[in-house]
């Protein structure tokens, strides 16, 4: 399953040459909607252009002046509404500004008079009788009295030369140089400038006299990529390798290429929270590793010249390719593209899996900044606000409870326990009868905790399954059920009466059955009932008590069971 | 059935409504599209991207619709499958004039039509190819052959050229979206 949709783009038209960092990608209207903006270095006849592309639509085509060097979109203030961006376009030692596609500031670099002492030794410099070793000599010690800076780039390389490269040079020179012209070697907003030599990576800052050497690399650079998470370098390699090096310079990890790398681009997936370099191989793959693992191969059947990965058109994701062919290709990654090992069926190495790889930890804003030095500042009278605010937090959090207790606490002594209903259902023939009380809380706002109910029983009568039950809380209007067995009690010798209880409809003091609600922490009950218990009908009397009963009575009527 | 269940059932077809969801991605003009079917007293002068989604009521054809408008911002595309379960009928909204994006509405219709929730069911598909009047607009055929709509074989569709701004397109649409809806759902209901 690919991760990408490809864009179809019309080929006939579009044939562009161009550097890596001659493509940009801007919002050229303010309408969130970016355009690809291109500087082209022409072809044969035709002269350098730039080419505004929407999507895969070419919309514009504006000849420039020189080759270009380098092209950034940016804009001049961030504040609403945005003024339209401006596009930049570096020549080898000016910069010329566009804005809506016309040029509208011209900038070119200070060159600066030379040195008179520099001026006087060239003047010797080119005159044949000097051009012997030993004249030569002092010249160029002169030369070299002067600081390395100030001097032309001429003299520079000369002083680089051997004597015997020096005397051949100046036998080919015609023109002295006359003024020092600043050259432009790369054009970008980015803070943090790297720009490459022959094999070494230099880093270059606001206000350093010069490149600092960051490291140097066995084979030619390809190019150069600086990962903005945590600043690592990437670096591509004539010897078909892929280093990684920290922003201190120490090489951290480097694989090997199946085949030669000819460009790279980062692929930032924010949502996913990878930045991926995406590396194009001579034999047309494209891989997009993450850190040293590969996620994804993606074959483009053609030598990529030049790729760019950024939001085009209204699409965040898209992978920019120009061919060496002059084609443009556009990848859209997908909405449900995974890069993760699992999905991407990598296995783990176990080396891999310790955390080699940073965390993407968001760097601390402004606000963060700024309110840990507040919170340094006023760290006594922070700790006392805020020991004051969860000391009142508490002291509500006791108000509400408090209150709830009291209003839950239905004393008797206190108020009248008539929100308080219990009732008592009694089923069955016995000797084993179902009671069910029912306690029902009618009050509209109370609720009732710690409530239990207690069976008041002759032990001799009867048996009480459960004589003690507790109740849980009763909300508001709320109504349990609390369904009891209560066996009744025969001794040994039945009393005849007992039988004759169904007809005269009589129980007698023992088949009463005390129920009382008593409340926690209360000495006497909150509501007492009674409930007659139905006398158990004969014949489910027990039969072996019955016998027993029905023995002894026989005595005096023997035949009265019987009889029955 | 006899002429007067089918009149009794038509009728209670035209109170009760009929879920259809808004999708398409984001810009394509979903909202705009739901704001010109709108009385014209309420109509709103700008729409603003949608956050989450927003339900709508119109009627055509008989029908009342209970419209969601859906965000199509790439985030909130997760969310579309949530309502694909009570959904009678989907309008797609393709922005015909964003050549480039267009492989991404097929992908995500593509998604659409092979959810299990959707897949197989007899769900009328109205696809509105919007913005027809704006500079490059493809025509609905074109727009047709990008979504590789000739390979849908579950559902009947319909695609018709549309300008939200103006409403130019959209009675059309809506008409068929309620005749498929009319005489697709009469007949599954008694059997
Ligand atoms: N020229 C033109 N512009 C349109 C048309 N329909 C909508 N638009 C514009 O497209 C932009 C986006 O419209 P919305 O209706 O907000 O898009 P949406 O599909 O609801 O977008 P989300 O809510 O983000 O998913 C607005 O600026 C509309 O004015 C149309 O038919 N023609
Ligand atoms: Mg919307």
């Amino acid at each position: 399953m690919t991760r990408w949709l490809d864009v179809e783009v019309g080929t006939d038209d579009i044939d562009l040459i161009t550097l890596p960092s001659n493509l940009a990608l801007v919002d050229l209207q303010n309408d969130n909607e970016f355009k690809l903006v291109v500087g082209d270095l022409g072809r044969g006849e035709e002269g350098p252009k730039l080419k505004v592309f929407k999507g895969a639509m070419q919309i514009s085509d504006t000849i420039l002046p020189d080759l270009p060097l380098g092209v950034v979109g940016f804009s001049i203030n961030e504040s609403m509404p945005r003024s339209v961006p401006l596009i930049a376009v570096a020549y080898s030692s000016c910069v010329y500004m566009y804005r809506n596609l016309k040029i509208f500031y011209k900038y070119y670099l200070p060159s600066s008079e030379l040195n008179m002492c520099e001026i006087e030794v060239w003047k010797q410099l080119t005159n044949p009788s000097y051009h012997n070793i030993e004249s030569l000599q002092s010249l160029t010690d002169s030369l070299g009295a002067i600081p390395h800076k100030l001097l032309s780039p001429q003299s520079q390389n000369l002083l680089d030369l051997t004597p015997d490269q020096q005397l051949e040079y100046l036998e080919n020179i015609t023109d002295v140089p006359s003024k020092k012209n600043a050259e432009i070697v790369c054009i970008t907003t980015l803070k943090l400038h790297s720009i490459e030599r022959e094999k070494s990576v230099c880093i270059l800052k606001r206000d350093w006299p010069e490149g600092r050497i960051l490291f140097n690399t066995d084979e030619h650079i390809i190019a150069v990529e600086v990962v903005t998470a945590d600043n690592s370098v990437m670096v591509i390699c004539a010897d078909n390798t892929l280093a990684c090096y920290s922003k201190k310079g120490k090489k951290q990890w480097c694989l090997t290429l199946e085949h030669r790398p000819v460009a790279m681009t980062l692929v930032p997936v924010l949502h996913l929270g990878v930045t991926l370099t995406a590396v194009a191989l001579a034999t047309g793959h494209v891989h997009l590793y993450d850190g040293k693992a590969r996620r994804d191969t993606i074959f483009v059947r053609d030598l990529v010249s030049v790729m760019k990965f950024g939001q085009l058109g209204q699409e965040e994701h898209v992978l920019i390719i120009v061919t060496g062919g002059g084609n443009l290709m556009l990848k859209i990654l997908k909405r449900t593209a995974d890069f993760s090992a699992h999905a991407a069926g990598v296995q783990l190495s176990p080396h891999a899996a310790g955390g080699q790889r940073p965390w993407l930890i968001p760097k601390k804003s402004k606000l963060f900044l700024e309110q840990s030095v507040r919170e340094r500042e006023n760290a006594v009278s922070m700790h006392q606000t805020f020991q004051h605010e969860l000391n009142r937090l508490r002291l509500l959090a006791a108000k509400t409870l408090l209150e709830a207790h009291v209003k839950s606490d239905n004393s008797i002594g206190i108020g009248p326990m008539d929100s308080l209903r219990l009732t008592a259902e009694v089923e069955g023939l016995g000797p084993v009868f179902r009671v069910t009380l029912i306690i029902e809380n009618t009050s509209k706002e109370k609720a009732v905790i710690g409530l239990a109910i207690l069976f008041h029983v002759h032990t001799i009568n009867y048996k009480v399954s459960n004589p003690y039950i507790k109740v849980p809380l009763l909300s508001p209007g709320g109504k349990l059920k609390f369904p009891t067995k209560i066996e009744e009690v025969f001794d040994d010798q039945i009393n005849p009466d007992v039988l004759f209880r169904p007809v005269t409809g009589q129980g007698g003091e023992r088949s009463l059955v005390k129920v009382l609600l008593v409340k926690e922490g209360k000495t006497t009950p909150i509501l007492a009932a009674t409930v007659q218990m139905p006398p158990t009908d004969p014949m489910m009397l027990p039969f072996d008590k019955m016998q027993a009963a029905a023995g002894l009575e026989s005595n005096e009527d023997s035949n009265w069971f019987t009889k029955t | 059935m006899g002429l007067l269940d089918k009149l009794s059932v038509w009728l209670g077809r035209g109170k009760a409504e009929v879920t259809v969801l808004v999708l398409g991605l984001d810009n394509s003009g979903k909202s705009t599209l739901l704001n010109a079917l709108r009385a014209p007293e309420q109509r709103v002068a700008h729409t603003t991207p949608t956050v989450a989604q927003q339900q709508e009521h119109f009627q055509s054809g008989g029908v009342s619709f209970s419209a969601w408008d859906v965000s199509g911002a790439p985030r909130h595309r997760a969310l579309w499958e949530r309502h694909y379960r009570r959904a009678h009928a989907v309008i797609f909204v393709v922005d015909s004039a964003d050549h480039l994006r267009l492989v991404v509405a097929r992908e995500e219709m593509e998604l659409l039509l092979a959810h299990p929730d959707m897949f197989g069911r007899r769900v009328p598909l109205l696809i509105f190819a919007n913005k027809s009047d704006a500079a490059h607009a493809l025509a609905p055929m074109q727009v047709a052959a990008a979504l590789c709509l000739e390979r849908i074989t579950d559902k009947p569709w319909h695609i018709c050229a549309s300008c939200a701004l103006s409403g130019a397109g959209i009675a059309d649409g809506v008409t068929w979206l309620a005749r498929q809806l009319r005489d697709g759902l009469v007949p599954t209901q008694h059997t």
